[in-house]
C-alpha cells in the first residue's frame, strides 16, 4: 500500500499513470512492480467503489479493471466510468469465460486480457491503448478540424465526435478509430489482420475475435443505412466492408 | 399408447369377456334343460296315457300276442321302449327290464298317483285299470337328451338371434370401457416414469416424475417417489462435482496470475543464462493456464448457464472464420486449411460455444497434419426439409488413430495408447469440449479413419430448414 500512497502525488509520468483495480492485493503489488520497471506509475485499488472514485478523479491515463471486484462488479464500475468519461479501460477477464470479454467490450472497454496473463502482454496492451489516446490529443487538435463525411455519417477527428444525420453518436476510442478506418476506405474490403494492426495496434493472432466484437458494437451504434441496408458487411474469411449506397459511390473526404 | 397398454387392455378385456360368456352359456344350458324337460313331458305325457289305456284294453280283450304287436308299433320310434307290469310287479311282456325300470315299478305301485315323470332318466310311468278291473303299470323309456356341446351351440345359435346379441354387445362394451380405464391406470404412470428416466439419461438431471404419479396411493407412486429421490441425489452429486471442478479452476487462477507476473519480474532482471529456464517456466505456466481455461469451458457447458444466449446464425460464416484462422496458424507449419461449403446453413445455438468447439477440431487436425499437406473442411446440409442437419467434416492427412481409439479421443484427458502423443501442448480437453458442446446443441461428434489415410472428424448439428426450399 505504501506504493500507491507514493504514487498519488502528481509526477512527471502523468501520461503513464495507471489505475489498477483488482481485489488480489499481492497480485497488485507484483503488477505494480512490473509496470514501474516498464516506466508506468501505478495506483492500486481493491474495491469497486474506490475504483470508480479514483477513475473519475482524472489523474490517470488508463484503468486496468478486473471483472471480479468485491462490492461492485467490474462491469458496474465500467458502466459508471463510461457514463462520465471516455478514459481508456482495459478489462481483465476470466479465462474460459468468453462471455465476460464480449460483455466488457460491448459495454465500452477498449480492450481485454484474459487472466492469468503474461505481464509483458499487459504492458504492451497498455502501451497500445495509451499511444492511441495520445494520438487523439497531439495529432488532431492542432491540425484543426479534419472531417470525414460519408453519406449520413460525419466524423470530426478534432472534436473526436461522430454524427449520424446530424445526431451525435457516442463511441469509445476503439470504435472511433475503427470507424475512421472504415470511412477512409469505404467501399473497399478491410482485412481483419490489417484492422487488428491499425486499430488495436497489436499483432494479429488467429482465434482472437475481439475486433469482431468491436465491429459489431459499432454496427449496433450506427444502425442500418438510410435505405435500410447493413452498414458494415462481413466478408467471409477476409474481413469487413463499409458499404456505400449506389447513389453515392466513392467516399468524399 | 404403449404396447404394455394394449397388452393389459386386451388381456383384461378378453378374460372378462370369456368369463361372462361362459357364465351366460352355463345358465342358458341349465335353463334350456328345464324347458326341454317341460317340452318332453307335454309332448309324451298324453301319448303315454293313451298307449297305457290301449294296452290295458288290448290285453284284457285280445291277449298277449295282440299286445306284443301293438307295443312293437309304439317302439317303431327309435329309442322308445315299452314295459308292462301287473300291479304285483310281474312283467307281462316277454322281455328283460333294466334295473332302473324295475325300481320305477316298485315306486309307482306303492304311490297312488296315476302318472309319474322321471325327467332326468326320460322315463314315464302310468298306472291304468283294464276293462276287467285289473290294474297295470306301463313304463315307457325314452332316449336321453343329446350331449352338452351340441346344446351349447344350439343355445348360441338361438340366442344370438334374440336379445343375446344385445347382451353380448353390452358385455363387450362395458368390459372394454372398464379395461381401457384400468389399462390406463396401470400404464400411464409407467409411461411417465419411463419419460422421466429417459430425460435423466439425456442429462436433464433436474427432471422429476410427474406429480400425477407421485400423488397416487400405490406401489407405482412409491416407485415414482423413489425415482425422484434418486434423481435428486444424482443431480446433487453431479452438480457438486462440477462445482468443485469449476471452483478448483477458479481458485487456481489467482496463484497462477501471480506466478505469471512474478515470472515477468524475474525476466526483467534476467541474464541470458537464466532466461532459458524462465522460458521453460513460462511454457509450463501457459499450459496450466490453457488447461484451466478449458476446464472452465467444460464446466460452463455442463452448467448450461449459456442457454439463454441462443441465437440463430449462419454456421457457414462461422466455420469460414475458424477455417481462415486455422489457415493462418497452419501456414507456420507449412500446411493449409481449405474450406468448401455447398449452401448457407442456419442453426440455432450459442455461436461462441460452437466456434470454440469447431476451433478445437480444426487446430487438432492442423497440429497432426504432416508438413505440406492440406486440412480439408467440408460443410454440407443434409435433408433440405425439416429434420435437416448440418454436417462439418474436418479431415487431415495424418496417421489417423487406431480403430480402438476412435471413440475414446473425445474423452477428457485421453492419451493415445502408444503414449507418444504428438501433442505436448494439447491439454487433452479440446475434443472433449467439442463433443460436449455438440451434444449440448443436440448434435454429435464422431471420428473415423479415412481409407486413404488420415483422420476425419464428423460434426453434426440440427439445422433450420432453409426457407427457400419450402
Amino acid at each position: 500500500m505504501e506504493l500507491s500512497a507514493q504514487m498519488r502525488k502528481p509526477t512527471g509520468l502523468s501520461g503513464r499513470r495507471v489505475l489498477l483495480a483488482d481485489d488480489d492485493i499481492e497480485l497488485c503489488q507484483l503488477i505494480s512492480l512490473y509496470l514501474e520497471h516498464e516506466g508506468f506509475a501505478v495506483e492500486a485499488v481493491h474495491t469497486g467503489q474506490e475504483a470508480v472514485e479514483r477513475a473519475l478523479s482524472g489523474e490517470h491515463a488508463i484503468v486496468v479493471l478486473d471483472v471480479m471486484l468485491p462490492g461492485m462488479k467490474g462491469f458496474e464500475v465500467l458502466r459508471y466510468v463510461r457514463a462520465q468519461s471516455r478514459m481508456p479501460v482495459l478489462m481483465l477477464t476470466a479465462r474460459g469465460d468468453e462471455q465476460d470479454r464480449i460483455l466488457g467490450l460491448e459495454m465500452g472497454a477498449d480492450d481485454y486480457l484474459p487472466k492469468p496473463f503474461n505481464p509483458r502482454e499487459l504492458s504492451a496492451r497498455i502501451d497500445a491503448i495509451l499511444r492511441r489516446s495520445r494520438n487523439d490529443l497531439t495529432e488532431t487538435r492542432p491540425a484543426g478540424a479534419e472531417r470525414i463525411v460519408v453519406e449520413d455519417i460525419e466524423l470530426d477527428k478534432g472534436g473526436r465526435m461522430v454524427r449520424r444525420a446530424g445526431e451525435e453518436v457516442n463511441l469509445t476510442t476503439v470504435e472511433f478509430d475503427l470507424l475512421e478506418e472504415f470511412l477512409k476506405s469505404a467501399g473497399q474490403v478491410l482485412p481483419r489482420e490489417e484492422m487488428v494492426r491499425n486499430v488495436l495496434r497489436r499483432e494479429f493472432s488467429p482465434f482472437d475475435r475481439s475486433i469482431d466484437t468491436h465491429v459489431s458494437n459499432l454496427r449496433k451504434k450506427l444502425g442500418p443505412t438510410s435505405d435500410g441496408l447493413e452498414r458494415i458487411k462481413g466478408v467471409r474469411g477476409i474481413g469487413y466492408l463499409y458499404s456505400l449506397s449506389r447513389s453515392s459511390r466513392g467516399g468524399q473526404k | 399408447m404403449s404396447r404394455l397398454f394394449y397388452k393389459v387392455f386386451l388381456w383384461f378385456w378378453l378374460s372378462i369377456v370369456v368369463a361372462s360368456t361362459t357364465l351366460m352359456a352355463l345358465t342358458a344350458v341349465k335353463h334350456s334343460r328345464a324347458s326341454r324337460d317341460e317340452h318332453w313331458r307335454d309332448r309324451f305325457g298324453p301319448r303315454v296315457d293313451l298307449w297305457a289305456r290301449q294296452e290295458a284294453e288290448i290285453l284284457d280283450h285280445e291277449g298277449t300276442s295282440a299286445l306284443s304287436k301293438y307295443v312293437r308299433s309304439i317302439e317303431s320310434d327309435p329309442g322308445i321302449r315299452n314295459y308292462l307290469f301287473e300291479a304285483s310287479g310281474l312283467g307281462l311282456l316277454a322281455r328283460q327290464a333294466p334295473p332302473l325300470v324295475l325300481q320305477t315299478v316298485a315306486s309307482v305301485t306303492q304311490s297312488g298317483a296315476e302318472a309319474q315323470f322321471f325327467a332326468r332318466d326320460r322315463i314315464i310311468a302310468e298306472k291304468v285299470f283294464g276293462p276287467s278291473g285289473k290294474s297295470y303299470v306301463v313304463i315307457v323309456t325314452f332316449p336321453h337328451p343329446s350331449v352338452l356341446p351340441r346344446r351349447l351351440f344350439q343355445f348360441l345359435g338361438e340366442d344370438l338371434e334374440g336379445d343375446g346379441i344385445i347382451r353380448l354387445g353390452a358385455i363387450l362394451l362395458v368390459a372394454g370401457l372398464f379395461c381401457f380405464w384400468l389399462a390406463r391406470q396401470i400404464t400411464s404412470p409407467i409411461d411417465k416414469l419411463r419419460l422421466a428416466t429417459r430425460e435423466i439419461a439425456n442429462e436433464h438431471l433436474n427432471t422429476r416424475v410427474d406429480k400425477k404419479v407421485t400423488a397416487r396411493r400405490d406401489e407405482l407412486a412409491e416407485l415414482g417417489r423413489d425415482f425422484d429421490r434418486m434423481a435428486e441425489r444424482i443431480d446433487a452429486l453431479v452438480t457438486a462435482q462440477r462445482q468443485l471442478l469449476a471452483d478448483v479452476s477458479h481458485t487456481l487462477r489467482s496463484p497462477l496470475a501471480r506466478l505469471g507476473v512474478a515470472l515477468g519480474l524475474a525476466r526483467q532482471r534476467a541474464n541470458p543464462e537464466t532466461s532459458e529456464h524462465l522460458d521453460r517456466i513460462e511454457r509450463e505456466a501457459d499450459r496450466l493456464n490453457g488447461l484451466i481455461g478449458q476446464l472452465l469451458t467444460l464446466a460452463r457447458i455442463d452448467s448450461k448457464v449459456d442457454l439463454q444466449r441462443k441465437t440463430v446464425f449462419d454456421l457457414g460464416s462461422l466455420v469460414q472464420e475458424v477455417a481462415a484462422d486455422g489457415d493462418y496458424e497452419a501456414r507456420s507449419r507449412g500446411c493449409a486449411v481449405r474450406f468448401t461449403t455447398s449452401s448457407e446453413c442456419l442453426v440455432e445455438g450459442i455461436p461462441q460455444m460452437l466456434r470454440g468447439a469447431i476451433e478445437n477440431v480444426v487446430r487438432n487436425a492442423v497440429r497432426h497434419a504432416p508438413k505440406g499437406t492440406n486440412v480439408e473442411i467440408a460443410m454440407d446440409l443434409k435433408g433440405v426439409q425439416s429434420p435437416s442437419r448440418a454436417t462439418i467434416h474436418v479431415r487431415n492427412q495424418g496417421t489417423g488413430v487406431s480403430a480402438a481409439e476412435l471413440g475414446s479421443i473425445f474423452l477428457p484427458f485421453h492419451r493415445s495408447a502408444d503414449g507418444a502423443t504428438l501433442d505436448p501442448y494439447g491439454t487433452g480437453l479440446g475434443l472433449a469440449i467439442t463433443e460436449r458442446a455438440f451434444r449440448f446443441h443436440g448434435g454429435t461428434a464422431i471420428a473415423a479413419n479415412m481409407p486413404g489415410g488420415g483422420l476425419v472428424v464428423k460434426l453434426e448439428l440440427p439445422a433450420i430448414p432453409s426457407k427457400s426450399a419450402d
